[in-house]
Protein backbone atom coordinates (compact mmCIF):
# COMPACT_ATOMS: atom_id res chain seq x y z
CA UNK A 1 0.00 0.00 0.00
CA UNK A 2 2.78 2.32 0.39
CA UNK A 3 4.63 1.82 -2.46
CA UNK A 4 1.44 2.61 -4.16
CA UNK A 5 1.23 6.12 -2.18
CA UNK A 6 4.42 6.66 -2.87
CA UNK A 7 3.84 5.64 -6.63
CA UNK A 8 1.05 8.54 -6.69
CA UNK A 9 3.02 11.03 -5.27
CA UNK A 10 5.28 10.27 -7.65
CA UNK A 11 2.88 10.52 -9.98
CA UNK A 12 1.99 13.60 -8.56
CA UNK A 13 4.88 15.55 -8.54
CA UNK A 14 5.61 14.16 -11.93
CA UNK A 15 2.40 16.44 -12.64
CA UNK A 16 3.60 19.19 -10.75
CA UNK A 17 6.84 19.87 -12.31
CA UNK A 18 5.08 19.32 -15.78
CA UNK A 19 2.69 22.06 -14.99
CA UNK A 20 5.63 24.21 -13.49
CA UNK A 21 7.64 23.94 -16.59
CA UNK A 22 4.83 24.84 -18.52
CA UNK A 23 3.61 28.14 -16.92
CA UNK A 24 7.50 29.34 -15.69
CA UNK A 25 9.98 27.96 -17.92
CA UNK A 26 12.34 29.62 -16.50
CA UNK A 27 11.33 28.90 -12.29
CA UNK A 28 10.39 25.52 -13.01
CA UNK A 29 13.34 24.21 -10.62
CA UNK A 30 12.09 26.62 -7.49
CA UNK A 31 9.92 23.81 -6.45
CA UNK A 32 10.85 19.85 -6.11
CA UNK A 33 8.25 17.59 -5.83
CA UNK A 34 10.27 14.82 -5.61
CA UNK A 35 12.48 16.14 -3.60
CA UNK A 36 9.60 16.71 -1.08
CA UNK A 37 7.73 13.23 -1.54
CA UNK A 38 11.19 11.45 -1.06
CA UNK A 39 11.77 13.11 2.08
CA UNK A 40 8.44 12.14 3.04
CA UNK A 41 9.53 8.43 2.32
CA UNK A 42 12.64 9.19 4.09
CA UNK A 43 11.03 10.79 7.19
CA UNK A 44 8.52 8.10 7.55
CA UNK A 45 10.11 4.69 6.27
CA UNK A 46 13.62 5.14 7.38
CA UNK A 47 16.40 4.77 4.91
CA UNK A 48 15.76 2.13 2.40
CA UNK A 49 12.60 3.50 1.81
CA UNK A 50 13.70 6.87 1.12
CA UNK A 51 16.41 5.48 -1.08
CA UNK A 52 14.25 3.51 -3.42
CA UNK A 53 11.86 5.91 -3.16
CA UNK A 54 14.76 8.57 -4.20
CA UNK A 55 15.90 6.15 -7.05
CA UNK A 56 12.02 6.50 -8.41
CA UNK A 57 12.01 9.72 -7.98
CA UNK A 58 15.12 10.70 -9.57
CA UNK A 59 14.73 8.31 -12.54
CA UNK A 60 11.48 9.48 -13.09
CA UNK A 61 13.44 13.50 -13.10
CA UNK A 62 16.40 12.04 -15.31
CA UNK A 63 14.12 10.76 -17.46
CA UNK A 64 11.37 13.50 -18.15
CA UNK A 65 13.41 16.84 -17.24
CA UNK A 66 17.23 15.73 -16.97
CA UNK A 67 19.36 16.16 -19.99
CA UNK A 68 21.81 13.99 -21.88
CA UNK A 69 22.89 11.94 -19.38
CA UNK A 70 20.36 9.57 -16.95
CA UNK A 71 21.16 8.87 -13.63
CA UNK A 72 22.47 12.24 -12.15
CA UNK A 73 19.34 12.94 -10.42
CA UNK A 74 18.89 9.06 -9.25
CA UNK A 75 21.67 8.86 -8.00
CA UNK A 76 21.27 12.16 -5.89
CA UNK A 77 18.08 11.38 -4.90
CA UNK A 78 19.37 8.09 -3.64
CA UNK A 79 22.08 9.71 -1.12
CA UNK A 80 19.35 12.35 0.08
CA UNK A 81 16.37 9.61 0.77
CA UNK A 82 19.33 7.64 2.65
CA UNK A 83 20.11 10.76 4.65
CA UNK A 84 16.95 11.35 5.50
CA UNK A 85 15.84 8.16 5.80
CA UNK A 86 18.90 7.62 8.60
CA UNK A 87 18.21 10.99 10.21
CA UNK A 88 14.94 9.63 10.91
CA UNK A 89 15.72 6.93 12.95
CA UNK A 90 17.92 8.78 15.14
CA UNK A 91 16.53 11.97 15.39
CA UNK A 92 13.05 12.88 16.43
CA UNK A 93 11.59 14.60 12.97
CA UNK A 94 8.08 15.33 13.52
CA UNK A 95 7.68 18.41 13.76
CA UNK A 96 6.49 20.94 11.39
CA UNK A 97 10.11 22.87 11.93
CA UNK A 98 12.49 20.12 12.22
CA UNK A 99 10.70 18.76 8.96
CA UNK A 100 11.20 22.41 6.97
CA UNK A 101 14.55 22.17 8.45
CA UNK A 102 15.42 18.61 6.77
CA UNK A 103 13.50 19.46 3.60
CA UNK A 104 16.07 22.79 3.60
CA UNK A 105 19.29 20.76 4.12
CA UNK A 106 17.71 18.16 2.09
CA UNK A 107 17.50 20.92 -1.10
CA UNK A 108 20.51 22.14 -0.59
CA UNK A 109 22.48 19.48 -0.40
CA UNK A 110 20.53 17.59 -3.14
CA UNK A 111 21.72 20.73 -5.35
CA UNK A 112 25.15 20.96 -4.87
CA UNK A 113 25.59 17.03 -5.42
CA UNK A 114 23.77 17.74 -8.22
CA UNK A 115 25.72 20.06 -9.32
CA UNK A 116 28.93 18.25 -8.21
CA UNK A 117 28.20 14.80 -9.96
CA UNK A 118 27.96 16.98 -13.04
CA UNK A 119 30.63 18.37 -12.72
CA UNK A 120 33.09 15.37 -12.11
CA UNK A 121 31.26 13.68 -15.10
CA UNK A 122 31.96 16.68 -17.38
CA UNK A 123 27.90 17.05 -18.15
CA UNK A 124 26.45 20.01 -18.32
CA UNK A 125 24.20 21.47 -15.62
CA UNK A 126 21.88 24.10 -14.63
CA UNK A 127 23.93 27.19 -12.90
CA UNK A 128 23.35 27.29 -9.15
CA UNK A 129 23.79 30.68 -6.86
CA UNK A 130 23.89 30.69 -2.97
CA UNK A 131 21.03 32.87 -3.42
CA UNK A 132 19.28 30.30 -5.49
CA UNK A 133 19.85 27.53 -3.37
CA UNK A 134 18.39 29.57 -0.14
CA UNK A 135 15.53 30.32 -2.49
CA UNK A 136 14.75 26.74 -3.45
CA UNK A 137 15.28 25.00 0.03
CA UNK A 138 12.75 27.85 0.98
CA UNK A 139 10.03 27.13 -0.94
CA UNK A 140 10.82 23.21 -0.94
CA UNK A 141 10.52 23.79 3.20
CA UNK A 142 7.80 25.76 2.94
CA UNK A 143 5.53 23.66 0.73
CA UNK A 144 7.30 20.70 1.47
CA UNK A 145 5.98 21.36 5.16
CA UNK A 146 2.76 22.63 4.03
CA UNK A 147 2.15 19.11 2.18
CA UNK A 148 2.98 16.95 4.88
CA UNK A 149 0.76 19.11 7.50
CA UNK A 150 -2.26 18.15 4.58
CA UNK A 151 -1.16 14.69 4.66
CA UNK A 152 -1.24 13.81 8.25
CA UNK A 153 -4.69 15.58 8.92
CA UNK A 154 -5.62 13.55 5.81
CA UNK A 155 -3.94 10.16 7.62
CA UNK A 156 -5.30 11.41 11.06
CA UNK A 157 -9.01 11.97 9.50
CA UNK A 158 -8.86 8.30 8.34
CA UNK A 159 -8.04 7.26 11.82
CA UNK A 160 -10.92 8.89 13.21
CA UNK A 161 -13.20 7.92 10.93
CA UNK A 162 -12.05 4.16 11.35
CA UNK A 163 -12.50 4.59 15.08
CA UNK A 164 -15.61 5.89 14.93
CA UNK A 165 -16.89 3.03 12.42
CA UNK B 1 18.92 -7.22 16.01
CA UNK B 2 16.35 -6.89 12.92
CA UNK B 3 16.94 -3.40 12.41
CA UNK B 4 20.68 -4.31 12.35
CA UNK B 5 20.47 -6.63 9.75
CA UNK B 6 18.15 -3.69 7.81
CA UNK B 7 20.97 -1.41 8.46
CA UNK B 8 23.50 -3.51 7.00
CA UNK B 9 20.81 -4.49 4.22
CA UNK B 10 20.35 -0.69 3.69
CA UNK B 11 23.92 0.37 3.26
CA UNK B 12 24.25 -2.52 1.25
CA UNK B 13 21.85 -1.44 -0.91
CA UNK B 14 23.05 1.95 -1.19
CA UNK B 15 26.50 0.97 -2.11
CA UNK B 16 24.56 -1.26 -5.34
CA UNK B 17 22.65 1.34 -6.15
CA UNK B 18 25.31 4.10 -6.33
CA UNK B 19 27.79 2.10 -7.80
CA UNK B 20 24.80 0.83 -10.25
CA UNK B 21 24.55 4.38 -11.31
CA UNK B 22 27.40 5.73 -11.38
CA UNK B 23 27.97 2.93 -13.58
CA UNK B 24 25.22 3.70 -16.17
CA UNK B 25 26.18 7.53 -15.96
CA UNK B 26 29.57 6.10 -16.81
CA UNK B 27 28.48 4.54 -19.91
CA UNK B 28 26.44 7.84 -21.42
CA UNK B 29 29.29 9.80 -20.67
CA UNK B 30 32.34 7.69 -22.80
CA UNK B 31 35.07 9.88 -23.99
CA UNK B 32 38.28 8.65 -25.80
CA UNK B 33 36.87 5.03 -26.30
CA UNK B 34 36.67 4.62 -22.59
CA UNK B 35 34.17 5.35 -20.08
CA UNK B 36 34.12 8.33 -17.34
CA UNK B 37 33.95 5.36 -14.51
CA UNK B 38 36.88 3.79 -16.00
CA UNK B 39 38.86 6.48 -16.07
CA UNK B 40 37.62 7.43 -12.68
CA UNK B 41 38.25 4.13 -11.73
CA UNK B 42 41.55 4.01 -12.91
CA UNK B 43 42.29 7.47 -11.72
CA UNK B 44 40.91 6.06 -8.47
CA UNK B 45 42.87 2.34 -8.18
CA UNK B 46 46.32 3.54 -10.11
CA UNK B 47 47.79 5.64 -6.62
CA UNK B 48 47.10 2.51 -4.99
CA UNK B 49 48.10 -0.16 -7.13
CA UNK B 50 51.15 3.04 -7.24
CA UNK B 51 51.48 2.46 -3.52
CA UNK B 52 51.24 -1.39 -3.79
CA UNK B 53 53.32 -1.98 -6.27
CA UNK B 54 56.06 0.27 -4.99
CA UNK B 55 55.29 -1.69 -1.49
CA UNK B 56 55.84 -5.08 -3.15
CA UNK B 57 58.99 -3.48 -5.20
CA UNK B 58 60.38 -2.23 -2.20
CA UNK B 59 59.83 -5.21 -0.04
CA UNK B 60 61.10 -7.60 -2.82
CA UNK B 61 64.19 -5.40 -3.49
CA UNK B 62 65.11 -5.48 -0.14
CA UNK B 63 64.45 -9.13 0.29
CA UNK B 64 66.86 -9.13 -2.81
CA UNK B 65 69.04 -6.78 -1.55
CA UNK B 66 69.33 -8.66 1.26
CA UNK B 67 69.68 -12.10 0.03
CA UNK B 68 72.44 -10.89 -2.47
CA UNK B 69 73.89 -9.30 0.05
CA UNK B 70 74.21 -12.39 2.07
CA UNK B 71 75.54 -14.07 -1.02
CA UNK B 72 78.45 -11.22 -1.57
CA UNK B 73 78.92 -11.80 2.10
CA UNK B 74 79.58 -15.91 1.43
CA UNK B 75 80.78 -15.14 -1.60
CA UNK B 76 83.28 -12.46 0.01
CA UNK B 77 84.56 -15.01 2.75
CA UNK B 78 84.98 -17.65 0.51
CA UNK B 79 87.03 -15.44 -2.39
CA UNK B 80 89.01 -14.08 0.97
CA UNK B 81 89.78 -17.81 1.86
CA UNK B 82 90.47 -18.76 -1.59
CA UNK B 83 93.00 -15.25 -1.82
CA UNK B 84 94.48 -16.71 1.35
CA UNK B 85 94.83 -20.33 0.09
CA UNK B 86 96.44 -18.49 -3.20
CA UNK B 87 99.03 -16.28 -1.40
CA UNK B 88 100.19 -18.75 0.41
CA UNK B 89 100.69 -20.56 -2.74
CA UNK B 90 102.05 -18.16 -4.60
CA UNK B 91 104.44 -17.13 -1.70
CA UNK B 92 105.66 -20.81 -1.61
CA UNK B 93 106.13 -20.68 -4.69
CA UNK B 94 108.59 -18.01 -5.06
CA UNK B 95 110.32 -18.81 -2.31
CA UNK B 96 110.99 -22.42 -4.25
CA UNK B 97 112.01 -19.87 -6.72
CA UNK B 98 114.54 -17.85 -4.57
CA UNK B 99 115.32 -21.04 -3.24
CA UNK B 100 116.09 -22.55 -6.85
CA UNK B 101 117.85 -19.14 -7.82
CA UNK B 102 120.27 -19.48 -4.86
CA UNK B 103 120.74 -22.83 -5.22
CA UNK B 104 121.55 -22.83 -8.79
CA UNK B 105 124.19 -19.81 -7.99
CA UNK B 106 125.90 -22.43 -5.45
CA UNK B 107 125.96 -24.83 -7.69
CA UNK B 108 127.79 -23.05 -10.27
CA UNK B 109 129.87 -21.66 -7.82
CA UNK B 110 130.31 -25.35 -6.46
CA UNK B 111 131.51 -26.15 -10.24
CA UNK B 112 133.73 -23.29 -10.45
CA UNK B 113 135.48 -24.13 -6.70
CA UNK B 114 138.66 -26.34 -6.83
CA UNK B 115 137.46 -27.35 -3.33
CA UNK B 116 135.13 -29.83 -1.81
CA UNK B 117 132.24 -28.20 -0.60
CA UNK B 118 129.25 -28.92 0.84
CA UNK B 119 125.88 -27.57 1.11
CA UNK B 120 124.11 -26.37 4.42
CA UNK B 121 121.15 -24.80 5.36
CA UNK B 122 120.98 -22.34 7.71
CA UNK B 123 118.68 -23.14 10.71
CA UNK B 124 119.65 -20.74 13.37
CA UNK B 125 120.58 -17.01 13.22
CA UNK B 126 120.84 -15.29 16.05
CA UNK B 127 120.21 -11.55 15.90
CA UNK B 128 122.18 -10.34 18.94
CA UNK B 129 125.12 -7.87 17.50
CA UNK B 130 127.26 -9.25 19.92
CA UNK B 131 126.72 -12.50 18.79
CA UNK B 132 127.01 -12.81 15.23
CA UNK B 133 126.56 -16.36 14.86
CA UNK B 134 124.53 -18.87 13.03
CA UNK B 135 123.90 -22.26 13.30
CA UNK B 136 124.13 -24.72 9.96
CA UNK B 137 122.55 -28.27 9.66
CA UNK B 138 125.76 -30.00 8.77
CA UNK B 139 128.31 -31.66 11.51
CA UNK B 140 130.91 -33.63 11.91
CA UNK B 141 129.16 -36.57 10.49
CA UNK B 142 128.81 -34.94 7.30
CA UNK B 143 132.70 -34.21 7.38
CA UNK B 144 132.55 -30.89 8.81
CA UNK B 145 135.84 -29.77 10.66
CA UNK B 146 136.66 -26.88 13.41
CA UNK B 147 137.40 -23.67 11.75
CA UNK B 148 135.98 -25.16 8.10
CA UNK B 149 135.86 -21.56 5.91
CA UNK B 150 131.99 -21.17 5.05
CA UNK B 151 131.23 -19.57 1.60
CA UNK B 152 128.29 -18.19 0.32
CA UNK B 153 127.62 -17.59 -3.27
CA UNK B 154 128.40 -14.23 -2.69
CA UNK B 155 131.33 -14.14 -0.33
CA UNK B 156 133.24 -15.24 2.58
CA UNK B 157 130.60 -16.30 5.35
CA UNK B 158 132.91 -16.88 8.16
CA UNK B 159 134.31 -20.10 10.10
CA UNK B 160 132.95 -23.10 11.63
CA UNK B 161 133.74 -22.66 15.81
CA UNK B 162 131.79 -25.37 16.82
CA UNK B 163 130.97 -28.65 15.45
CA UNK B 164 128.50 -31.31 16.50
CA UNK B 165 127.17 -34.49 15.42
CA UNK B 166 124.84 -32.98 12.76
CA UNK B 167 125.19 -29.27 12.92
CA UNK B 168 127.83 -27.00 13.40
CA UNK B 169 127.70 -22.95 14.47
CA UNK B 170 129.41 -20.80 12.43
CA UNK B 171 131.17 -17.09 13.17
CA UNK B 172 130.67 -14.61 10.58
CA UNK B 173 133.05 -12.04 9.73
CA UNK B 174 130.61 -9.45 11.00
CA UNK B 175 131.55 -11.13 14.57
CA UNK B 176 133.63 -8.73 16.70
CA UNK B 177 135.97 -11.53 17.05
CA UNK B 178 136.15 -12.39 14.03
CA UNK B 179 139.62 -11.73 11.86
CA UNK B 180 140.78 -12.78 8.42
CA UNK B 181 143.69 -12.08 6.38
CA UNK B 182 143.01 -10.29 2.86
CA UNK B 183 144.11 -8.17 0.29
CA UNK B 184 143.39 -5.38 -2.18
CA UNK B 185 142.87 -7.81 -5.36
CA UNK B 186 144.01 -4.90 -7.63
CA UNK B 187 147.17 -3.64 -5.67
CA UNK B 188 147.30 -6.92 -3.82
CA UNK B 189 148.34 -4.76 -0.66
CA UNK B 190 147.46 -7.06 2.51
CA UNK B 191 146.14 -6.56 5.74
CA UNK B 192 143.92 -8.11 8.78
CA UNK B 193 140.17 -8.10 8.32
CA UNK B 194 138.19 -7.83 11.94
CA UNK B 195 134.34 -7.38 12.47
CA UNK B 196 132.32 -4.65 14.39
CA UNK B 197 135.04 -1.66 14.39
CA UNK B 198 134.86 1.14 16.61
CA UNK B 199 135.96 3.82 14.21
CA UNK B 200 133.19 6.47 14.51
CA UNK B 201 132.56 6.24 10.51
CA UNK B 202 131.52 3.22 10.65
CA UNK B 203 128.13 1.52 9.97
CA UNK B 204 126.59 -1.49 11.42
CA UNK B 205 127.67 -4.44 9.38
CA UNK B 206 131.40 -2.72 8.05
CA UNK B 207 134.94 -4.21 8.00
CA UNK B 208 138.19 -2.77 9.06
CA UNK B 209 141.18 -3.60 7.19
CA UNK B 210 143.62 -2.99 9.55
CA UNK B 211 147.64 -2.51 9.00
CA UNK B 212 147.62 -1.15 5.59
CA UNK B 213 150.11 1.31 5.52
CA UNK B 214 149.09 4.93 4.81
CA UNK B 215 150.80 5.68 1.62
CA UNK B 216 149.21 2.00 0.27
CA UNK B 217 147.21 1.68 -2.92
CA UNK B 218 143.48 1.83 -1.66
CA UNK B 219 140.89 3.38 -3.42
CA UNK B 220 137.12 3.29 -2.78
CA UNK B 221 135.68 0.42 -4.65
CA UNK B 222 138.44 -1.78 -4.13
CA UNK B 223 137.32 -5.77 -4.25
CA UNK B 224 138.57 -7.26 -0.80
CA UNK B 225 139.49 -11.01 -1.46
CA UNK B 226 141.23 -13.60 1.43
CA UNK B 227 145.02 -13.97 1.18
CA UNK B 228 145.02 -17.20 2.46
CA UNK B 229 148.09 -16.06 5.01
CA UNK B 230 145.77 -16.50 7.72
CA UNK B 231 145.82 -20.71 7.13
CA UNK B 232 142.25 -20.63 7.27
CA UNK B 233 140.17 -19.11 4.39
CA UNK B 234 141.67 -20.37 0.45
CA UNK B 235 143.28 -16.91 -0.79
CA UNK B 236 141.55 -15.47 -3.81
CA UNK B 237 137.81 -15.86 -2.17
CA UNK B 238 135.64 -12.88 -3.10
CA UNK B 239 135.03 -10.94 0.84
CA UNK B 240 133.67 -7.59 -0.02
CA UNK B 241 134.57 -3.92 -1.25
CA UNK B 242 135.99 -0.51 0.07
CA UNK B 243 133.63 1.44 0.92
CA UNK B 244 136.11 4.28 2.48
CA UNK B 245 139.70 4.36 2.95
CA UNK B 246 140.60 7.50 5.27
CA UNK B 247 144.93 8.45 5.79
CA UNK B 248 144.28 8.18 9.57
CA UNK B 249 146.34 9.72 12.55
CA UNK B 250 149.32 6.81 12.53
CA UNK B 251 150.92 4.57 10.13
CA UNK B 252 148.13 2.74 8.73
CA UNK B 253 145.20 4.00 6.33
CA UNK B 254 141.56 3.60 8.20
CA UNK B 255 139.78 1.33 5.62
CA UNK B 256 136.15 0.54 6.05
CA UNK B 257 135.17 -2.94 3.83
CA UNK B 258 131.51 -3.84 2.99
CA UNK B 259 131.16 -7.49 2.61
CA UNK B 260 129.84 -9.11 -0.22
CA UNK B 261 128.20 -11.62 1.19
CA UNK B 262 124.23 -11.27 2.14
CA UNK B 263 123.90 -11.73 5.70
CA UNK B 264 120.85 -10.70 6.27
CA UNK B 265 119.01 -13.09 3.52
CA UNK B 266 121.12 -15.88 4.63
CA UNK B 267 119.63 -19.40 4.15
CA UNK B 268 122.40 -21.66 2.23
CA UNK B 269 125.80 -21.93 2.73
CA UNK B 270 129.07 -23.73 1.39
CA UNK B 271 131.30 -25.39 4.39
CA UNK B 272 134.85 -25.74 2.34
CA UNK B 273 135.51 -29.69 3.25
CA UNK B 274 138.89 -30.20 2.95
CA UNK B 275 141.82 -28.04 3.90
CA UNK B 276 143.87 -26.93 0.81
CA UNK B 277 147.18 -25.29 0.48
CA UNK B 278 147.60 -21.91 0.05
CA UNK B 279 147.78 -21.25 -3.29
CA UNK B 280 145.26 -23.34 -5.14
CA UNK B 281 142.76 -20.60 -5.87
CA UNK B 282 142.41 -19.38 -9.10
CA UNK B 283 140.60 -16.12 -10.75
CA UNK B 284 137.84 -18.53 -11.43
CA UNK B 285 136.59 -19.03 -8.35
CA UNK B 286 135.28 -15.52 -8.13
Amino acid sequence: MRVFWTAVALLAALLLQTALTQIAPGHARILDPFLIVLVYCGLTGGEMYGMLAGAAAGWIQDIHFGGSVLGLSGLTKILIGFAVGIASTRFHLVEAAARALVLFVATAADALIYTQLAAVFDVASYEVTPVGILVRALVNAVVGVAAYEVLERRGRFRMGVRRRA
Amino acid sequence: MASVIETRKSRLLLVGLVLAHLVAISKQVERGGQSLLGQGLFALVTPFQAVITGAIRGVSGGWAGYVDLRRVYEQNRSLQERVRVLEAQLQARQEQAQEAERLREMLQLKKELPLEVLAAEVIVREGAPWARTITVDKGSAEGVRLNAPVISATGVVGRVIAVGPHASRVQLILDGQAGMGVRIERSRVTGILVGQPGLPTAVIGDLVMKYVPSLADVVVGDVVVTSGLDHLYPAGLVVGRVRSAARGNGLFKEILVTPSAQFNTLEEVMIVRTPLPDDTMTQGVR
